[in-house]
């Protein structure tokens, strides 16, 4: 046992060790108590105290990607419900008991109406009020930045997501954020080569960006892997936010005289606008593709127009086939909420998980030591809903299969919710762009 | 003295136990920094709509303009000290607000709220694209820094919460001084009635341009303080919503108050986090609370701080009105000895050598219509001087003319021989020339003093001093003037009586205070005795008469015997030319003016 | 600089745009000029006659039938609304109305969340306007063709209502002067009554005809509110000829602006309309002062 006068001494030498125990996945359920020595860290050790945590989780429930805000929720909502029961679906996922390491989670949703600042506004008051041990949840990637520097601030890990932007962890990457999303360099690094091999070489691109950070992401990523392929950008139609009209911009776009449109819109923008397009017969002269397929696109878009489109995805549901973890995940969904979760839903549930799994690996949840954790998670992968990934420990990017897909037509479909075909499961490694090059550079530990 | 500070005693006491008990009700430190934030930029805001009662819907532009500029400053490493950072993006948005308030200040009504909502949506925009190289575009500015207190890091928490406090009641002392200055004696004019506000000589646009940048830069601190306690700057501090917001929560709070905006965001705030976390409500918080909303728009007319002012208000009133003897017929009306004011001298000096007012060919057209046409007279120094004609001879457009009020098409007014043609309504009140009005133009919800200060305040100042700390009342030659006016009209019993409670005898000789307390060498009064009761008639020509020792004055009058009785000199207006102009006895006599007008009168004047 | 097709194109795509924006400014300007109320729910009428258009060709998938019960439909919520809240507002202070119509906007917009959901809903193209026509220099969706001759026809036969008929009177003599209505007896309130009824039926029909082109959701009224405020303070309060001028004004500046820059298209708008207020502060056909 460790003197408490001497923690603050003591602390740098116990990190280390910690961090090596935590890569050897040695860590022993005692030395957590041992840990409870040290100087109290944001939250830690007051959120912990009693015999449960809380999670603050916040999402668009109102306004625009409210929809999309909704399944989050219903994914994170499974995972906690899941884990506090500790039933078969939590073994397998290899957590140990009841809640997290024998505490059950609490958790508070609170409606981020897509701005950044009322994310902030909540979750602080989930920190300073409920001393939140974790937070989480988004669907914008200016929310993730600004939640990625209260977690760095108040020291509170963050599990960022969904979060699409290359900056999550780019230039505005912290060492309290996770992300488990494909970057966008790594959906369009994913998806370039397929789409250059389906239509061949040198096509021109007309581009509908949509005028915020992840917009300017995936255009500069998707224009830059598909140069070497010999595509041009022949029109970079830029719109500015809550655009509902798109005549203007797609005229430019039937106009520019590309073979290629690529839509950058999200959510019910991308519904829009893909709509709006089909008036306009630009699918007459040109082949859509959308480098991020948001949740519900195909459903309301429908498969007559989405058929033919590629795209990539955080995941899709017919991954139950290939990893069990999937399976258990969409059977139990369908059952709590009666219909088929989308990759929102899958962000909530696999970041809950990897963070539970991080915090019993690390045994304790004191911040450092479950950052640590995820942090050393190369050496032993997590095994999960798309089978073995880990975390890097320079941007805290997750290293994950990026699934790219291409939609049905509708008489492919064999069932109502089976809108894609999934092309390629390409690897992690593969994909993620080199440590160094978006400008990543973690804050300190405490 | 000491009930005028206990506002700010009780302040100091909220923001005490603020910490100590709100959290019992769930509020976090930073959600109580939030609503100081929201109080702030609502100081500034109820000066502007509350006390200027301009609706502004493009705060935002500021609050984001002065955070931004604020964290730029910092992450960019131009400046290391948080506090300077805040100052001078403060000092940024009341330039922004110094150059939108040039164009808005002017507009009216839901224009002045359109223009703003327009200069708000643009700056919003403006942040998102063009300049997203500076403002990080919509993902905003994150890793503000705290500030420092010599070697002591101000952290998020307590100890900004204290920050915040501070910052807060500083702001709100400020704002209570500016509100109780005579600078803002004349922003509650202008809320009143803002035509009168010009005449009396405050130049209007001056303060409401004055009390807009005081707005911006109420906004423009909050927005810095904003990205600091936070560490963060959010594009979404642009957004209409935040102007919005911040015109809900201070409707709710009570409109007029300063404490409004401060108590509407802690309901507000504390409802949509609260709403939130009961179980199953989820998205449904925002219709509940739409409908609560929808409910206390409907129930309170005032706002939660306003109605209980109001009721307090009106307890204080009907105990007014019952210690205040009820008008005693002509005694209490009866002019003392001495009109004479005590003011200082108006800019253009009496002379005894120059005609006080001479009109030279006054012309009029409105369109097709010659409303005045080439009419010419002089008033003399010291005389009575009475206009008179029959219905439409043009006798007010011509009383128009002498103010300036509406400018002639041609022709000339010269007050002691300087032409004051050209100036407007505001300057000719500054050289001397005072005018009370046929219809009553009066502040209504201000009291019989605070009217007649407004005037004296116009004389003392010129036509526009930023003077925010001093009190209004506590101009010694002003309230002496005041005194002196409401003596003059009899009026000193209702002193402190709000003028809308007044019958309309007194209201009537209130508008010829008003005009009087300007101190005038030349005081123009548009039938001074309209309406009022034979009794009344009688006294107020003794008024009249009174004040004419001391000025000069020129009278619209259909009382006949009354002008006959007052007048050493009359001017006859028919169908907008010059009739006659003598003596009362040589119009007596003037053939044409028994024709064309006096013969008529009896028949169809009512008066 | 963009091709000379293009800035065609462009031109004419403002002209369709705007015809919308006019209706969509319509309503609102007829109640702002009449009952001087400035009538912050109306992009969620907007958006009401959307859904209501949604529900019946759901139902029925008659477009025709969509818009006739749509039109009662709104008409109902523009007589509910008007007795049973905007009614308590006609004496209380601009602020006071602008705020029981923002809160009626919310309120409207979250019920419809909680009944029909976050997602998005499609209205079909009615059949007689699918496809696309070639204009010469120019292809154009069909649908968006017939719109403007829709559309026309719609502001044409509101122009008879406000000009040709005793209603219409009573509405444009209220602009100049709703004291002088009262004192010659003419039954204001249920003038009012009927103003603010045409008005919400004007706002709801746009979004029924909007429909099929956009994607129906719960906050898709919000943009269009901010335009169709821009739109009649280009063309002056309260003015229906400037609501219209202003709509197609508007059309273009997004339009044109687009070809070069769609990016800058809405900063365009503003300062189009900041410029305007400040050279000529009563819009294009309003008188200032009066509302």
């Amino acid at each position: 046992m460790i003197n408490r006068s001497d923690a603050a001494g003591l602390r740098r030498r116990q990190l280390l060790q910690l961090g090596a125990g935590a890569a050897g996945g040695l860590m022993l359920p005692g030395l957590g108590t041992a840990l409870a020595a040290e100087a109290p860290l944001g939250t830690w050790p007051a959120g912990t105290t009693g015999d449960s945590v809380f999670v603050g989780v916040t999402s668009p429930l109102t306004g625009a990607y409210s929809a999309d805000g909704k399944d989050h929720v219903l994914g994170y909502e499974l995972a906690f419900a899941e884990i506090n029961e500790g039933g078969a679906n939590a073994q397998a996922w290899g957590l140990k008991g009841k809640g997290v390491l024998g505490k059950m989670i609490r958790h508070g949703i609170a409606d981020s109406e897509l701005k950044a600042n009322v994310a902030v506004q909540a979750q602080t008051q989930f920190i300073q009020r409920d001393k939140a041990i974790m937070i989480t949840g988004c669907v914008s990637s200016a929310t993730a930045v600004a939640l990625e520097e209260l977690a760095q601030r108040d020291h509170v890990l963050n599990m960022v997501g969904a979060s699409g932007a290359n900056a999550t962890t780019g230039h505005d990457c912290q060492r309290y954020g996770f992300r488990s999303q494909p970057s966008a360099y790594m959906a369009c690094k994913a998806l370039a080569p397929v789409v250059a091999q389906h239509y061949g070489r040198g096509k021109k691109v007309a581009y509908l960006v949509p005028d915020y950070n992840y917009g300017h992401s995936v255009f500069n990523a998707f224009s830059e892997f598909t140069k070497p392929y010999g595509w041009t950008t022949a029109a970079q139609v830029v719109i500015p936010l809550s655009a509902s009209d798109y005549s203007s911009a797609l005229l430019n776009i039937a106009n520019s005289g590309a073979d290629v449109f690529v839509n950058i819109e999200f959510a019910a923008q991308a519904v829009n606008s893909t709509k709006q397009a089909a008036q306009f017969g630009i699918f007459k002269k040109m082949q859509m593709i959308v480098p991020n397929i948001s949740s519900f696109q195909a459903q309301e878009t429908g498969a007559q127009l989405m058929q033919g489109v590629f795209g990539t995805m955080d995941w899709y549901w017919t991954l139950e086939d290939r990893f069990p973890l999937s399976k258990n995940f969409v059977t139990a969904f369908r059952a709590r909420n009666h219909y088929i979760p989308n990759w929102g839903a899958h962000i909530g549930y696999l970041q809950t998980y990897l963070w539970a799994l991080a915090v019993e690996r690390a045994g304790t949840f004191y911040p450092p030591a479950v950052i640590k954790t995820l942090e050393a998670s190369k050496a032993n992968p997590f095994n999960s809903t798309l089978g073995k990934v880990w975390y890097r420990a320079e941007d805290h990017q997750l290293v994950r299969p990026v699934p790219v897909v291409v939609a049905k037509a509708p008489k492919a479909m064999k069932s109502k919710d089976d809108y894609f075909d999934i092309v390629d499961m390409v690897p992690g490694e593969q994909a993620i762009s080199p440590p160094a090059l978006l400008g990543c550079k973690l804050g300190p530990y405490v | 003295m000491r009930a005028r500070f206990w506002p700010e005693a009780a302040m100091v006491a909220v923001l005490l136990l603020a910490p100590l008990v709100l959290p019992r009700l769930g509020f976090s430190y930073d959600l109580l920094q939030r609503i100081l934030d929201w109080g702030l930029i609502g100081l500034g805001f109820d000066l502007l709509f509350g006390a200027t009662g301009l609706l502004s819907f493009g705060q935002a532009a500021f609050f984001g303009t002065g955070g931004f500029v604020a964290a730029y400053l910092l992450l960019h490493h131009v400046l290391s000290s948080v506090w300077l950072a805040l100052a001078l993006g403060t000092l940024a948005a009341g330039l922004f607000g110094l150059a939108v308030g040039w164009l808005a200040v002017r507009r009216i009504g839901i224009y002045f709220a359109m223009i703003t909502l327009a200069f708000g949506q643009m700056a919003y925009f403006l942040e998102n694209s063009p300049l997203a190289a500076y403002t990080g575009g919509e993902n905003g500015l994150p890793g503000v820094p705290v500030p420092m207190l010599g070697s002591y890091k101000i952290a998020a928490g307590m100890p900004m919460y204290w920050a915040l406090a501070v910052i807060f009641l500083a702001g709100f002392v400020l704002a209570r001084r500016i509100l109780h200055s005579p600078f803002g004696a004349v922003l509650r004019a202008i809320k009143g009635n803002t035509a009168r506000t010009g005449m009396t000589g405050h130049s209007v646009p001056a303060y409401k341009l004055a009390v807009f940048v005081i707005a911006a830069l109420y906004a423009g601190l909050a927005g810095g303080l904003l990205g600091v306690f936070q560490s963060y700057m959010p594009p979404e501090a642009f957004s209409l919503d935040t102007s919005g917001q911040l015109v809900v929560q201070t409707v709710i709070g009570g409109v007029g108050t300063l404490v409004g905006p401060l108590l509407g965001a802690t309901i507000w705030l504390w409802l949509r986090d609260n709403l939130q976390q009961v179980p199953h409500i989820g998205a449904l918080w925002k219709l509940i609370l739409g409908l609560i909303f929808v409910a206390l728009v409907v129930m309170l007319k005032r706002g939660i701080a306003g109605e209980i002012r109001w009721a307090f208000s009106r307890r204080r009133l009907a105990s007014a009105e019952a210690g205040v003897p009820e008008e005693a017929g002509e005694a209490a009306v009866m002019p003392p000895e001495a009109a004479a004011l005590p003011m200082q001298a108006p800019l253009v000096v009496a002379r005894a050598d120059a005609p006080a007012l001479r009109a030279i060919g006054l012309s009029k057209f409105y369109g097709g219509l010659h409303a005045v046409e080439g009419v010419s007279f002089d008033v003399r120094t010291g005389s009575i001087h009475a206009v008179i004609g029959p219905n439409g001879a043009g006798k007010s457009t011509l009383f128009k003319m002498l103010t300036d009020e509406v400018s002639p098409t041609s022709g000339d007014v010269l007050l002691f021989g300087q032409r004051v043609t050209g100036l407007g309504p505001t300057h000719t009140a500054q050289l001397g020339i005072g005018k009370s009005n046929q219809l009553n133009q009066l502040f209504l919800d201000l009291t019989v003093t605070e009217n007649l200060r407004i005037a004296a305040l116009a004389r003392a100042r010129g036509t526009f001093r930023a003077d925010l700390w001093r009190a209004a009342d506590s101009i010694a030659p002003v309230e002496r003037q005041v005194a002196a006016a409401m003596d003059t009209v009899g009026l000193t019993h209702r002193a402190d009586v709000p003028v809308h409670v007044l019958p309309y005898g007194e209201k009537r000789r209130l508008e010829i205070g008003i005009a009087l307390a300007i101190g005038p060498n030349v005081l123009l009064l548009d039938e001074p005795l309209a309406g009022m009761s034979p009794a009344e008639r009688v006294a107020t020509r003794a008024l009249v008469r009174e004040i004419g020792r001391t000025r000069t004055l020129v009278v619209v009058e259909h009382d006949m015997d009354a002008i006959f009785e007052l007048a050493e000199r009359i001017t006859v207006l028919y169908e907008g030319r010059l009739l006659a102009d003598g003596t009362p006895e040589e119009i007596q006599r003037n053939q044409a003016v028994q024709d064309a007008y006096l013969g008529g009168l009896h028949e169809h004047e009512p008066a | 600089m963009p091709s000379a097709p293009l800035l065609l194109s462009q031109a004419f795509n403002g002209l369709a745009l705007g015809t919308l924006l006019a209706l969509v400014a319509s309503g609102l300007t007829i109640i702002l000029g009449t009952l001087g109320v400035l009538n912050f729910a109306h992009g969620a009428l907007f958006m009401l006659g959307a859904y209501a258009m949604y529900v019946v060709t759901a139902q029925t998938g008659s477009y025709f039938l969509g818009i006739l019960v749509g039109a009662v439909f709104m008409l109902v919520v523009g007589v509910v609304l008007e007795r049973g809240l905007v009614r308590l507002f006609y004496g209380r202070p601009h602020e006071d109305q602008i705020l029981v119509t923002f809160g009626a906007g919310i309120v409207i917009v979250e019920a419809v969340r909680a009944i029909f959901g976050a997602n998005t809903q499609s209205v079909p193209t009615p059949s007689w306007g699918q496809g696309i026509v070639q204009l010469g220099f120019l292809f154009y969706p069909t649908y968006r063709l017939e719109l403007i001759g829709i559309v026309a026809a719609l502001l044409f036969a509101l122009y008879l209502i406000l000009y040709r008929t005793s209603i219409g009177l009573v509405v444009r003599a209220g602009i100049e002067d709703a004291r002088m209505v009262g004192i010659l007896g003419i039954n204001v309130r249920r003038a009012f009554l009927l103003v603010f009824a045409i008005g919400v039926v004007a706002a709801g029909v746009s979004g029924m005809l909007y429909a099929p082109i956009v994607s129906v959701e719960p906050d898709m009224g919000s943009s269009f509110l901010v335009e169709a405020f821009v739109v009649i303070v280009i063309g002056g309060l309260g003015s229906y000829p400037g609501a219209v001028l202003g709509g197609l004004i508007a059309g273009e500046i997004i339009s044109i602006t687009s070809a070069f820059n769609a990016a800058y298209s809405e900063v365009m708008l503003y300062a189009v309309m900041a410029l305007l207020l400040v050279l000529r502060p009563q819009g294009l056909f309003g008188s200032e002062g009066r509302v």
